[in-house]
């Protein structure tokens, strides 16, 4: 069946036959240790909190954020007996894990106020959205708390791609992504597979080789076995689709494009051979938006936020941190404790009073953060589930300034929907924010226009955010350069006395969530081994 | 770049295009900045106080221009990098004119200023982030 089962057959001993007599013999304990010795240990670092046993010894500790990494680590360690508190700027908990629906209200720092005015029930994650299947720790959270999650739809062979910087009849159409795939993908087996069958790429197969080879090309391209031409198939779609009857009965297949027009039209970009790492088909997002995950981890940690606190100045005193900050009347005041973990991205910690090393601070200066802007627009109607038949998915395009337009992988066939109309960043974020948000919805209106002829006349109102241009945020995500990743970021992940830095900055999952919950998992443990040997 | 349009276009037909030209190229530096920089640094220079430094007065916009250049190419405490989204030709545009208004006075900056401090060409950002 595959050709694993060729190898196991020849009476070797295999991998997976060695662990199966492991088991046998050891029960599952012996086959895991085994497993774990030979380096493939199922359990990694990353999946759980660290084990913080021993006890707290009575020590204090203070969070700066209220974010998932400031929650995450209130939540473990006073499991663990720690005395924590924690200060969040905002009145509210999450961080970047926000979700925008009807009342929600944001200003930004050009004086832009919006509230949003989506239907009950609709809403937009203008922060983080969507969960890549193998991001345990998010995960182990959801789990824990039980938040409920759905599909998150990352990859649709039914949307639309729309590149009208390419060139030739089919630059600035819509066209389904399938038609695209099987198309470049089919014309290139085509080629190789007819090469191969000839013998000219011998040199990289031997005569067994080349017949597997060829097969996997036909399958690949979904070529004709006969001569190994690619004619189009079935699975790019059809003029009219089968059914009952004679009529429609076997219905009429869409016809290939030509591959001129397809490596033309430059559309295959959208294609690789697999997803990258963080883009996997398989995500997840909680139902009802992101900010179910800020509140799950709020339920248990709430009691100890200290919410509309603004941090104002840190300073160390050999045995501990004092934080000065002021409250949403004016008033000022101080807290101390024995360590202080600041999720405070580095954008905004740049500017606060800080007492440390002058190599921690000329780290810090060692990142930029992107500019980040999302739109959502409110449909009065779902033309893309109705007319288009696109559930979910993005519409990849190269029109500047809108970056990817996402159809919601939520409440599907309903009356209404959010669609997100621009997800875009760096410069052209940049380029974007500096519009009025009655403007920024206009610009996502008409760039989608050019895509779905329903799209503005189903347009009924939006709520854009712009993360750079967000008082406590100052930019949607740490990025770091080369040189920073080498010279300033080892710097940061240390402690500077007793100030531990925690957040997706401090990862290499940056702008995801679970770079905020692992890098508080590894603070937490760092601390919690000092106290154990003091 | 000038002189091939004056060899390919008769001249009257030439102020016809520039407009589009131009466009194609580089807008115009103010315009450039004012799309690029201004949603934090302000179209009056000052930025916004407590988050986006300003721009009128200040020693590292009008000191050498490697730093400065640097600076934007590459991001820098919590500065974002423009080195994918912004061509030297572009960029020093937008440097020359930040240098040379709201009081400032320094020395232009060329395109070969840029490209002596870029190390890598732009390259196209991916489709997705996050």
């Amino acid at each position: 069946m595959d050709m694993n089962d060729g190898v196991a057959t020849g009476g070797v001993l295999t991998r997976r036959r060695f662990f199966e007599g492991l088991a046998a013999v050891g029960g599952m304990s012996l086959a895991l240790s085994g497993l774990d010795a030979l380096g493939f240990s199922m359990a990694s670092a990353t999946e759980r909190p660290p084990e913080l046993t021993g006890g707290a010894k009575g020590t204090k500790v203070l969070i700066l954020g209220a974010g998932l990494a400031g929650m995450t680590a209130a939540y473990e360690r006073s499991k663990a007996g720690y005395q924590v508190q924690i200060l969040e700027a905002r009145a509210f908990a999450g961080g970047r894990c926000q979700t925008a629906r009807k009342g929600f209200q944001h200003t930004d720092l050009l004086g832009n106020t919006q509230t949003c005015a989506f239907d009950e029930g609709l809403y937009i994650n203008h922060g983080p959205w969507r969960i890549p299947y193998h991001h345990r720790s998010t995960l182990h959270y959801t789990k824990q708390f039980g938040v409920l999650l759905e599909s998150f739809v990352n990859d649709n062979d039914a949307a639309y791609v729309y590149f009208e910087k390419g060139k030739g009849p089919l630059a600035g159409k819509p066209v389904r992504k399938g038609e695209i795939a099987a198309d470049a993908r089919g014309y290139a087996a085509e080629l190789i597979a007819k090469a191969a069958s000839k013998g000219d790429l011998d040199a990289a197969l031997t005569p067994a080789d080349r017949e597997k080879f060829v097969a996997y090309m036909i399958n690949e391209g979904r070529l004709s076995p006969k001569d190994l031409a690619y004619t189009g198939t079935e699975g790019r779609g059809f003029s009219v689709h089968p059914g009952a009857g004679v009529d429609p009965g076997p219905g009429k297949e869409l016809p290939p494009f030509a591959f001129k027009d397809v490596l033309d039209s430059g559309a295959w970009r959208v294609l690789t051979s697999v997803a990258g790492y963080e883009q996997q088909r398989t995500m997840l997002q909680p139902i009802g938006g992101m900010d179910q995950i800020a509140k799950a981890f709020e339920k248990q940690v709430g009691p100890m936020i200290r919410y509309s606190t603004v941090v104002e100045k840190i300073s160390q005193t050999g045995k501990g941190v004092k934080v000065s900050f002021k409250d949403a009347t004016g008033k000022v005041g101080e807290i101390e404790a024995d360590y202080c973990i600041c999720t405070i991205p580095l954008s905004v910690l740049k500017q606060i009073d800080l007492d440390a090393s002058a190599p921690f601070k000329a780290a810090m200066a060692g990142v930029s953060y992107a500019p980040v802007d999302k739109i959502g627009l409110q449909m009065k109607t779902r033309f893309w589930e109705e007319n288009h038949h696109i559930y979910g998915g993005h519409i990849h395009n190269d029109i500047p300034g809108i970056g990817s337009i996402t159809l919601p992988s939520t409440g599907w066939q309903s009356q209404k929907g959010v669609l997100l109309g621009f997800y875009n960043f760096g410069g052209q974020a940049a380029r974007i924010s500096a519009m009025k948000p009655a403007d920024r919805a206009a610009f996502a209106v008409a760039a989608g226009q050019k895509i779905f002829p329903e799209y503005a006349e189903n347009y009924e109102n939006a709520f854009s955010f712009a993360w750079h241009l967000a008082e406590f945020n100052l930019g949607g995500w740490a990025e770091w350069s080369e040189t920073g990743r080498k010279e300033a970021y080892p710097v940061l992940c240390e402690p500077d006395g007793r100030l531990y830095l925690a957040g997706e900055h401090l990862s290499y999952l940056g702008g995801w969530q679970a770079g905020a919950i692992e890098s508080a998992w590894q603070q937490i443990a760092k601390i919690h081994a000092r106290v154990q040997q003091a | 770049m000038t002189s091939a349009l004056r060899y390919a276009l008769p001249l009257a037909a030439l102020a016809s295009v520039t407009a589009s030209s131009v466009a194609l190229a580089a807008s115009p530096p103010k315009d450039a900045y004012e799309d690029n920089c201004s949603a934090c640094h302000q179209v009056t220079g000052k930025g916004i106080k407590g988050a986006f430094p300003a721009l009128a007065a200040s020693p590292l916009v009008t000191g050498p221009a490697p730093v400065l250049v640097s600076t934007v190419l590459n991001g820098r405490a919590g500065m974002p990098a423009f080195k994918d989204d912004l061509s030297d030709a572009e960029l020093s545009g937008i440097l020359t004119y930040i240098r040379a208004s709201w009081g400032n006075k320094a020395s232009a900056v060329t395109p070969a200023d840029v490209a002596r401090v870029r190390k890598a060409p732009p390259k196209a950002r991916g489709l997705q982030a996050h």
